[in-house]
């Protein structure tokens, strides 16, 4: 149980992360590879935010005396995650009105019936 | 904002990547007032970057100019790296970005224009910002701003094939994306620091084990961009179906930058000689498939785009021979590609658009109704042959001759494979040089010269094939030292660290 308690996220982002490639790799529909992208991104978040979680900890903020430094979570990351959530909502909007149009084209959003391009 | 190391005398980077953003972002202010103004400032933007490069040039070569953002030293800011790599790859995509956004002032007529231009410079700040900076998140979130930006501007014509190929575009970027920021994760996880020189040090002291995974998945994220091998099925669809002076910048500027990030993560953040036997296979098989496509296609752009495919197969090779020619002669060779490709693509460009057609049939007889078009398109050709006096050809002897200096059989047998592939490329850019010329007698007025706003840039990408071609000592130097920043860590480290450590 201790292995699962200290690994609880790792195991979570991870297996978001598997979900998420899953998703995108064996669905047909656009609209559902998109949700995988999602999921994808936020197994990402947790990732990085777990990197530097330590259970109980406070909040990296000198603001009364007697707080202790080596319980603080690590900043950068949760500054790494803001930045990648932003980047994640951009790619994500962007990839929801290339859908619009793509419907509009061809009438479905099924990628295999989507087959102009080839090599 | 402090300055650490020589920045008395000359100005500061940083001007490299904010005033482009801030202009990006100004655009659709301007746009407001008058609607013609937005085609205006990239060009604007670019000639100015292009100027701040080429000052900063000399100085770089004698030492790193790094900034530190926000007041703290390097590791604990963000900072950036304006070494001889840095310069010249920021120098070569103002003046690329510049002679292409001259080419749009005419050519990009229809749909949200302001939109473009706006896009286009973000892209191009992306890209400079990638190359500048010495902090690996910093290096994913402009990677982040090249992408999106592409991805939208491949769509930008919202037509049928545009749509599709932006969303492959979209979806394989996306997951190379999050492959990189898991990366990045681990690297932080191990290392507790952003910083690539203070990476680059702390490596020594890791487990090769528990460095594998973090750096396959960098070279994973970045080789979607870069277009490596297996990671390719994106660029050929993205790359001809988008504007041709977007094609020209994917095709010219993106992927090498692409390039440009797998190298630094290879030479200077892991210092991984293991792999570079296997990165030098995957370029030839990369340049093997792309020339092999190319020769079959019928479609000009898809031709184009394949060719891309090849080249940088020939570039990976060239820097995974990691000796001082090879990656002087791989730099050489990204440079001549892109000079040479963003001639073809903007030739190419007013082909088109005069004949209303994709095949390279329709192009016949074309050598005689556009005589200035049809001229750059075949220099470009043949400098991406490798003929001399073109630019190409002192960058393929370079390639061929690092890989024979190595006195290897491996590196010999996969440059007589290249070489091969030269004459494929040969093969099929000769088919439409002939085409141009050699074919069609008919003599209906139809299509007209490409406006001076197209030929004007042309004529400088000429030039420049031609010059340098003659004169490759105009670059090598340069090229030289850029090589050896990549492939000395060691100093690398020491100019970002040299004030604590």
């Amino acid at each position: 149980m201790s292995f699962l308690n200290s690994y609880i996220y790792y195991i979570g982002a991870f297996g978001l992360i598997l979900v998420g490639l899953y998703i995108i790799l064996v669905k047909h529909n656009l609209i559902k590879v998109i949700v995988g992208l999602g999921i994808l991104d936020t197994g990402v978040n947790l990732f990085l935010i777990s990197v530097g979680y330590i259970t109980k900890g406070t909040a990296p903020i000198f603001s009364r005396p007697g707080i202790n430094s080596e319980h603080m979570v690590d900043p950068v990351p949760q500054a790494l995650v803001l930045t990648a959530i932003v980047i994640g909502v951009a790619v994500l909007a962007l990839a929801l009105s290339l859908a619009i149009r793509l419907y509009q084209h061809y009438g479905t959003l099924n990628l295999r019936k989507i087959r102009e391009q080839k090599w | 904002m402090s300055e650490v190391g020589s920045l008395s005398n000359g100005v500061n980077p940083v001007l490299l990547i904010a005033v482009p953003l801030g202009l990006a972002f100004a655009i659709p202010l301007f746009a407001l007032f008058w609607k013609g103004a937005a085609k205006y400032i990239p060009p604007a933007a670019l000639a100015f970057n292009l100027v701040v490069s080429v000052l900063l040039l000399p100085q770089v070569l004698e030492k790193p100019v790094i900034v530190s953002i926000g007041g703290w030293q390097p590791p604990f800011c963000i900072n950036l790296v304006a070494g001889p790599v840095g310069v010249l790859f920021s120098a070569i995509i103002a003046l690329v970005g510049l002679l292409v956004s001259i080419y749009a002032l005419d050519y990009i007529k229809e749909g949200p224009t302001e939109k473009y231009h706006m896009l286009y410079l973000l892209l191009l700040t992306g890209a400079t910002g990638v190359v500048l900076t010495g902090d690996i998140f910093n290096l994913f979130v402009f990677f982040e701003i090249l992408c999106i930006s592409s991805y939208a501007l491949v769509a930008y014509l919202r037509d049928k094939a545009g749509i599709e190929s932006a969303v492959k575009y979209l979806i394989q970027g996306a997951v190379g994306s999050s492959l990189l920021l898991i990366g990045i994760g681990l690297l932080y996880g191990q290392f507790g620091t952003l910083n690539m020189a203070d990476i680059a040090e702390k490596i020594a002291s890791a487990s090769p084990i528990s460095l594998f995974v973090p750096m396959v998945l960098l070279i994973t994220g970045l080789g979607v961009e870069a277009a490596i091998f297996p990671l390719n099925a994106w660029l050929p669809d993205a790359h001809s179906s988008a504007p041709s002076s977007i094609s020209a910048i994917l095709s010219g500027i993106a992927i090498e930058v692409g390039l440009y990030a797998v190298a630094r993560v290879i030479f200077t953040i892991f210092g991984a000689s293991s792999i570079l036997l296997f990165l030098a296979l995957l370029g030839i098989v990369t340049l093997l498939i792309g020339e092999m496509c190319a020769f079959s296609q019928n479609n000009i752009k898809r031709m184009l785009a394949y060719s891309s495919i090849g080249q940088i197969g020939l570039i990976l090779f060239a820097l995974a021979i990691a000796t001082s020619y090879g990656v002087t002669g791989g730099l050489f060779q990204l440079v001549s590609h892109t000079l040479a490709k963003a001639l073809l693509f903007l030739a190419a460009g007013y082909m088109i658009y005069q004949t209303g057609s994709l095949q390279i049939s329709a192009l016949e007889g074309m050598g005689k109704k556009m005589p200035l078009t049809c001229l750059a398109f075949t220099i470009g050709a043949f400098s991406l042959v490798g003929l001399p006096p073109f630019i190409g050809f002192p960058s393929k002897f370079l390639v061929v001759r690092a890989a024979l200096a190595t006195k290897e059989t491996y590196f010999i047998v996969l440059i007589c494979l290249a070489l091969l592939c030269t004459v494929i490329e040969g093969a099929y850019f000769f088919r439409v040089v002939q085409v141009l010329y050699f074919k069609g007698g008919k003599t209906n007025p139809g299509p007209k010269e490409a406006p001076v706003t197209a030929l004007i840039p042309m004529f400088i990408f000429v030039v420049l094939i031609v010059v340098v071609g003659i004169y490759p000592k105009l670059v090598t130097d340069v090229l030289k030292s850029a090589a050896s920043e990549l492939l000395s860590r060691t100093e690398y480290i020491k100019a970002v660290l040299g004030s604590i450590l």
